[in-house]
């Protein structure tokens, strides 16, 4: 929880109350109720400040001095949404010039980076004005104190879509990525950006080997390696598609790296290879992937990844079953495989309840 | 060991009076009463707060509710605070065409309430409903109020809590909630807090719980269950991240935790590292959690470190259930209400017949 900026307002600061230019308006306090909770010993100023901010709402005033009044509102709590609200309606009504407030807006952000409020209000300025110009620099700024602020994220990504400023998205990625390759909001924004254009095979080829150049310098790194995950299962591709990718995995194994992101993509590739086998009742060995199957989640249950020991238990005996499954013969189980899961938990809820 | 008693005492103390310097979180009062009021019932120390207190409490939780005019905006539901509220307005003052429910206000006040043994009679169902509806967007997704605000995961998830809890869905577009859900389904596996935004745990859990909450859990494919599944789990180390490459969290103990629950995957996880980090962020002085260790706690990481604990079968502390978030006690309580409702409008409908 973040404390409140009393101290933001300099010293020749004169309440409300005494301000001879307000003293027409009668201000209105707060009714808490004859038994409050969570009550707030609210400071002289907080108290003076909303009592007048009530009244000027409660008497639709909409003028500059009601303006300046949110300001102090706002400095105060900026996660007060009706001040924000009613702060937009007395812009609409003074006809204020927006590239002011946008240049306010951007001053409260930088103080309150990671508050709802104001990024709301940035966007409903920005989409008001009809012009982005500004938010790929903000954001960016932003992101230069915290390269993973959601909030700046998410305007950034609603500024690119709707004003469609995809083009020079991903060299800034690739500048953040090489800054700090665990950047997982980079990552996504890259995916997010190439889905945007087209996840074409050509494409996902060419970001396959964006990825793996980046896994060469950080093997051990969940971001890079959900990334390439990420784009072979993007389309109706299969993995035998991308030998390379296969061959950079294996080599990667074979020269002794054992990065549990490494072994988890192993394990997946030989169940789905294996799987293969006994869907195109092809002459090859299944066993020959099945055993490496097991090998690999043992060791990720005792050794490499033991965090997770009973999860990598639970993904070898699913495949045990499903293999056995599969061997039997064609798979013409289509109905969705969570139905039980979701009857289980039904049950489990009614049974806990009662 | 866990010193329940500190705990509830600290919780305590913000049900009372706050200090100034917390005016920044005067908008979500009611948050807050939640975080300290279910806070104690999940520790089993209700008996803690007075009868007297416990029908202050209720009081002042109505005291925010909204009750729209006839023909006016359907803006039912609850506020987070009083600050509209007024006290001997003069003539023709009214602040009443802000008073807008807030959705993560309207869940977590209906809750305080479940919580404290109110049989909800008071509530205005009907506009708590139509509330809701009247804030789902065109994509699915809900908005927090009628203006002002925001729309993403967090608000699905607090709109399936209130139409759940007040057992009524309205006119609202489950299905077309359900496809908003289904788009934020993030390459990696996670969820995302909107659309192509980076998956995260605390949307992840908001997903998986409306999805649950609205009864929909079959929309998701097993390899999506799956995929989540591995994502949830990847967030452990020690206690658990809320995205890849971010510090851990005590919050994402409840988070991560309580998604894994409602996929039937908890017991997957690593219990005794879990319990450590939560406990390793307690402060045994003055009450509380904090996110880290060694930092100062607040009501929200305490709330979420002990639902964190209570999943892992602590001693002393009540269950809680996953996706309402509130302690099957509660949750026991709540069916019992809409028993007794069932029940009148079968009444109801006889008498009609009669
Ligand atoms: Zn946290």
């Amino acid at each position: 929880m973040s404390d409140s900026s009393d101290e933001e307002f300099n010293e020749g600061y004169v309440m409300y109350r005494h301000r001879r230019e307000w003293s027409d308006v009668h201000p209105i306090k707060q009714n808490d109720g004859k038994n409050p909770i969570v009550a707030i010993a609210y400071s002289e100023r907080f108290l003076d400040v909303y009592d007048y901010f009530r009244a000027i709402l409660a008497t639709q005033e909409k003028s500059e001095r009601a303006l300046e009044l949110t300001n102090d509102a706002l400095k105060l709590n900026a996660a007060n949404y009706t001040v924000w609200q009613y702060r937009r309606e007395i812009i609409k009504a003074l006809k204020k010039d927006l590239y002011e407030e946008l240049n306010y807006i951007a001053d409260v952000i930088e103080d309150n980076p990671k508050n709802y409020q104001v990024w709301h209000h940035r966007r409903v300025i920005v989409e008001w004005l009809n012009d982005p110009s500004e938010e790929l620099l903000l954001t960016e700024k932003i992101l230069d104190l915290d390269a993973k602020n959601y909030h700046a994220w998410q305007h950034r990504q609603w500024a690119i879509e709707t004003f469609s400023l995809y083009d020079n998205e991903l060299a800034y990625i690739d500048k953040l990525l090489s800054a700090d390759v665990r950047n997982n909001s980079a990552w996504n924004q890259r995916f997010f950006i190439l889905k945007h254009m087209g996840l074409t095979l050509e494409t996902v080829q060419r970001e396959i080997h964006y990825a793996i150049n980046r896994i060469r310098l950080v093997k051990n790194n969940e971001s890079s390696w959900n990334y390439l995950k990420g784009l072979l299962e993007s389309g109706d591709f299969q993995i035998s598609q991308f030998p390379d990718v296969e061959a950079f995995t294996e080599d990667l194994y074979n020269s002794g790296n054992r990065a549990p992101y490494l072994l988890a993509f192993l394990v997946d590739m030989y169940i789905e290879k294996t799987l293969h086998i006994y869907e195109t009742n092809s002459y090859d060995d299944p066993e020959i992937f099945a055993r490496k199957v097991y090998e690999i989640c043992d060791m990720l249950a005792n050794h490499y990844d033991t965090i997770r020991y009973k999860y990598w238990k639970y993904i070898s005996q699913k495949f045990r079953t499903e293999k056995e499954r599969a061997k039997v013969g064609p798979n013409n189980d289509d109905t969705p495989a969570n139905e039980e899961a979701t009857n289980s938990e039904e049950q489990k809820l009614n049974g806990e309840a009662n | 060991m866990m010193n329940k008693r500190i705990h509830a005492k600290y919780f305590s103390r913000f049900l009372n009076l706050l200090p100034h310097r917390l005016s920044c979180h005067d908008s979500t009062r009611a948050t807050i009463a939640f975080f300290s009021v279910s806070g104690i019932d999940v520790l089993d120390s209700l008996d803690l707060i007075s009868e007297q207190s416990k029908q202050n409490i209720i009081e002042w939780i109505y005291g925010l509710q909204v009750i729209p005019k006839e023909g006016n905006v359907k803006c039912g539901g609850f506020q987070g605070c009083t600050a509209l509220n007024l006290l001997d307005p003069p003539e023709n003052c009214s602040t009443d065409n802000y008073k807008w429910g807030h959705l993560a206000m309207t869940y977590t006040c209906i809750a305080i309430l479940v919580i404290l043994g109110d049989d909800l009679s008071r509530l205005d169902r009907k506009a708590i409903v139509d509330g809701v509806k009247s804030v789902q967007k065109p994509d699915g997704s809900f908005s927090a109020s009628i203006e002002g605000n925001e729309f993403d995961m967090r608000f699905v998830y607090c709109a399936c809590c209130i139409c759940y809890m007040i057992n009524d869905w309205g006119d609202v577009d489950k299905e077309l909630m359900g496809r908003y859900i289904l788009s934020s389904i993030r390459y990696d596996g996670g969820v995302s807090q909107h659309v192509e935004n980076e998956s995260h745990g605390g949307t992840t859990f908001c997903a998986l719980a409306a999805l649950q909450l609205s009864d929909q859990m079959h929309l998701l494919t097993s390899k999506q269950l799956e995929k989540v599944k591995r994502w949830l789990l990847f967030r452990q180390d020690g206690g658990f991240q809320g995205r890849p490459n971010k510090p851990i969290d005590t919050c994402y103990s409840f988070w991560i935790g309580s998604a894994l629950k409602i996929i039937d995957a908890f017991e997957l996880s690593n219990f005794k590292e879990n319990r450590e980090y939560i406990l390793s962020c307690q402060d045994i002085v003055v009450g509380g959690f904090s996110k880290w260790s060694g930092t100062t706690s607040d009501p929200f990481h305490t709330y979420f470190g002990l639902c964190g604990l209570s999943f892992l079968r602590e001693p002393g502390l009540l269950d809680v259930m996953p996706s309402l978030n509130i302690s099957m006690r509660a949750y026991e309580r709540l069916k019992s209400i809409h028993k007794v409702w069932d029940l009148n409008s079968q009444m109801e409908v006889q008498l009609n017949i009669e």
